[in-house]
């Protein structure tokens, strides 16, 4: 993949589903050097304390690579959760627990929307109903004023702001956003189109590896 | 643009598309056409969304579903399964299955039983049976026994054999008629074999060695294609392996 | 009829006003609580602010302490937020360690004050690579009603403007400090961030500063943190309904002109303050 001066440029990124064989649906997923390996388990008993009535209850568990989750895990979990909430249709399994693991297994920038990404996979690989897809993307904006799509750790730390947005496949909509660091209006704007300009290739590799898939008992 | 559904049978398919069921050559206002959905579709007025990933499936004259590869098993009326009796409380069993909450199952759903005459199952038993009742929001229950009160084929497991799980994808094509997969099986020895559509099967052969070959052969099958599946069991047969 | 209706379709009750454009209690769709502030509250505290906003009630301490800067920041002091939800201001919280709302909203404060730059860390050191300042600025939620990042925000930005350091000289023969507590000096504020919560009902109506009711009922909640300049500090839409790029620039023009109410505000009430000492 040629570096462009396009601004959709993004790092390889790659992904492999259903490798592990105890959870129901698990993937593991890299954008350059970041990597995330996701877990999903359910539909299965739920406890009562936690139970909702008329749907199904979504925890998300972020296991950093090093040391115990911080806040700064909780504030990315809820993130995460809320985000898989809005395109899952848990009503159609009332009274039941969803569990996600995300387990980081190596930070080099945009961490929390490869997060995105491998929950995306491993919700998909679990057969879970949902209403469309997700992908995350990280944006940052250097000093100078350009917009780095899906930066390094290095990139980042040297930006003046970063933004990472949930963008859903079917209005490609901003299901997500958190940013750091100030900006203006028409940079986020600018961020966002960006962003879903992104977010094609990602639904594209969707789908290319989930036809590799099949593709043997087509 | 929504595209006409019948173009995409056999084809992979992911969450969020949406499909028209108005036939395009017939201009806009014809009746929309008639569809059953299975599994992994959802209608929306004339529209249908997927919401597995997988390969659309249709079956004469209007059936569609989604054939997806899942590990999770959610129950569904009329399918058998392979189930493990997990309690005894009052009148009924708590029989695990696989989803997400034990299933119900009646001293009185076997064949012959009566108040009197209480069927022989004990805890850690594997029944074999079907659901009455699967809907999200009522407990499922499972019977032994068809509407007629024969058992036709359901019922406790007896001695020996094994019980292993398989994806739901694999048990599926497992049951279906003709299967492939069964019948190069079927060539190597004879052995006795349950599937339960929950991804539970049991197999039972002659000895316990031949017992294990099969489960084995059976998970590798998993992400086989059938010439590699082929090459496989003929290597069996000559025992090269 | 209607505490039937509401108890039983809470839903539908809240779509029938908003088909009508107005609220269960009364408000516009863009229309804030009444939104009143105490500065100075607490006595004890170098910094203090208690924020209402409609029922939803904040309170906001600054305490300091000295302490010796990290090997990274020889140059830099720390600010250390932490937001609380006791099991007082709502029965939806628990006792016990903070739970996820806690949490994230501790987080989210945190990422505000970095973003903003509304103190400079630098501004907290005292003499270089030996002492510095800690500010902690603990929030503590009396009443939640909603919007409780709003609350937090204005109750932090009062404090901070609220805050006096005193002045510490080092003795050179001990080099220990002294701190001088006669001589006192506020605190730089060098930038005044502004919160505005939204939340989204059936997915395409905007409403703004959510009661607790609401927030529980929409598909999706957002808040803008905006600065004097216009430019944008925070976006924090943790999930919920997509939304289009047009939607957000609409929510970002009321985040502007909420600035502008809160910012009056404040000054309002500092006002006020100097004439009566």
């Amino acid at each position: 993949m040629a570096e462009e001066a396009s601004h959709t440029f993004l790092r390889q990124f790659g992904c492999e589903q259903s490798l592990l064989s105890k959870p129901d649906g698990s993937a593991s997923y890299f954008q350059g050097d970041t990597n995330v390996l996701s877990g999903v388990y359910g539909p299965a008993e739920v406890k009562v304390s936690k139970e909702i009535y008329d749907r199904a209850t979504l925890e998300v568990l972020i296991q950093p690579k090093v040391g115990l989750p911080s806040v700064r895990e909780r504030a990315r979990e809820q993130c995460v959760r809320e985000t898989c909430e809005a395109v899952l249709l848990s009503t159609l399994h009332p009274r039941s627990s969803l569990t996600l693991i995300l387990q980081v297994i190596h930070d080099d920038g945009s961490l929390l929307s490869c997060c995105l990404n491998a929950a995306c996979m491993a919700l998909m690989d679990a057969g879970l109903p949902m209403s469309c897809l997700f992908c995350g993307i990280t944006c940052s904006i250097s000093v100078d004023g350009q917009i780095i799509t899906d930066p390094t750790a290095e990139q980042e730390k040297e930006s003046r702001a970063l933004m990472t947005f949930a963008i859903d496949s079917a209005q490609k909509g901003v299901l997500m956003a958190t940013t750091k660091g100030s900006f203006s209006v028409t940079e986020l704007q600018e961020c966002i189109a960006v962003s879903q300009k992104a977010s094609e290739r990602i639904f594209q590799f969707y789908r290319d590896s989930v036809f590799r898939r099949y593709s043997k008992i087509l | 643009m929504p595209v006409s559904f019948r173009e995409k049978v056999d084809e992979v398919l992911l969450p969020g598309d949406v499909f028209s069921l108005r036939l395009p050559e017939f201009g806009s206002d014809v009746k929309a056409e008639k569809a059953v959905c299975g599994p992994g579709l959802r209608r929306n007025g004339d529209q249908v969304l997927v919401c597995k990933s997988g390969v659309l499936r249709h079956k004469a004259p209007n059936v569609y579903w989604i054939d997806s590869q899942q590990k999770r098993y959610v129950p569904a009326k009329g399918e058998r399964v392979i189930g493990i009796i997990t309690a005894r409380s009052g009148d009924v069993f708590k029989v695990d299955v696989g989803g997400s909450e034990p299933a119900s199952l009646s001293f009185l759903a076997f064949e012959g039983a009566t108040k009197r005459n209480r069927p022989n199952v004990q805890v850690g038993d594997l029944v074999y049976a079907h659901f009455i009742i699967a809907n999200k929001d009522m407990e499922p229950e499972l019977a032994c026994i068809d509407s007629c009160g024969h058992a036709n084929g359901m019922g406790v497991f007896g001695e020996g054999g094994l019980m292993f799980r398989l994806s739901l994808g694999l048990v599926r094509r497992l049951l279906a008629p003709q299967s492939m997969i069964v019948k190069d099986l079927e060539k190597l020895f004879p052995f006795e074999m349950v599937v339960g559509l929950n991804g539970r099967v049991w197999v039972k052969a002659k000895s316990i060695q031949q017992t294990l070959i099969v489960t084995n052969l059976l998970e590798s099958c998993e992400n086989m294609t059938a010439q590699q599946r082929q090459t496989l069991f003929q290597r069996v047969a000559e025992g090269n392996l | 009829m209607a505490a039937g209706f509401k108890t039983a379709e809470p839903l539908e009750y809240h779509r029938s006003f908003l088909k009508e454009n107005c609220r269960p209690d009364g408000r516009e769709l863009g229309e804030f609580r009444a939104t009143t502030l105490n500065i100075g509250s607490i006595l004890t505290a170098e910094g203090s602010a208690l924020v209402k906003i409609g029922n939803t009630t904040v309170i906001c301490g600054i305490k300091t302490e000295l302490a010796s800067p990290t090997v990274d920041g020889p140059t830099k002091g720390y600010v250390v937020p932490n937001v609380e939800l006791p099991s007082l201001c709502s029965s939806r919280f628990r006792s016990g360690p903070p739970g996820e709302q806690a949490q994230a909203a501790s987080q989210f404060i945190a990422d505000v004050i970095e973003s903003s730059e509304v103190i400079q860390t630098e501004d907290l050191c005292v003499e270089k690579g030996k002492l510095c300042w800690v500010l902690y600025c603990d929030i503590v939620c009396l009443d939640y009603d909603g919007n409780l990042l709003d609350a937090c925000i204005i109750a932090l930005l009062a404090a901070l403007k609220n805050t006096q350091l005193p002045e510490v000289m080092i003795n050179s023969e001990t080099e220990q400090p002294v701190v001088d507590l006669e001589k006192k000096r506020p605190l730089k504020v060098h930038r005044h961030p502004v919160g505005s919560s939204f939340a989204v009902f059936d997915k395409t109506i905007l409403i703004v500063d959510p009661t607790a009711e609401e927030e529980s009922l929409s598909t999706g909640l957002m808040t803008v943190v905006m600065d004097e300049e216009g430019r944008m500090c925070c976006l924090h839409k943790p999930g919920g309904t997509a939304l289009s790029g047009e939607k957000l620039q609409d929510c970002v023009s009321r985040a502007v002109a909420r600035h502008t109410e809160v910012r009056k505000l404040i000054d309002k009430v500092l006002e006020s303050m100097k004439m009566d000492t």
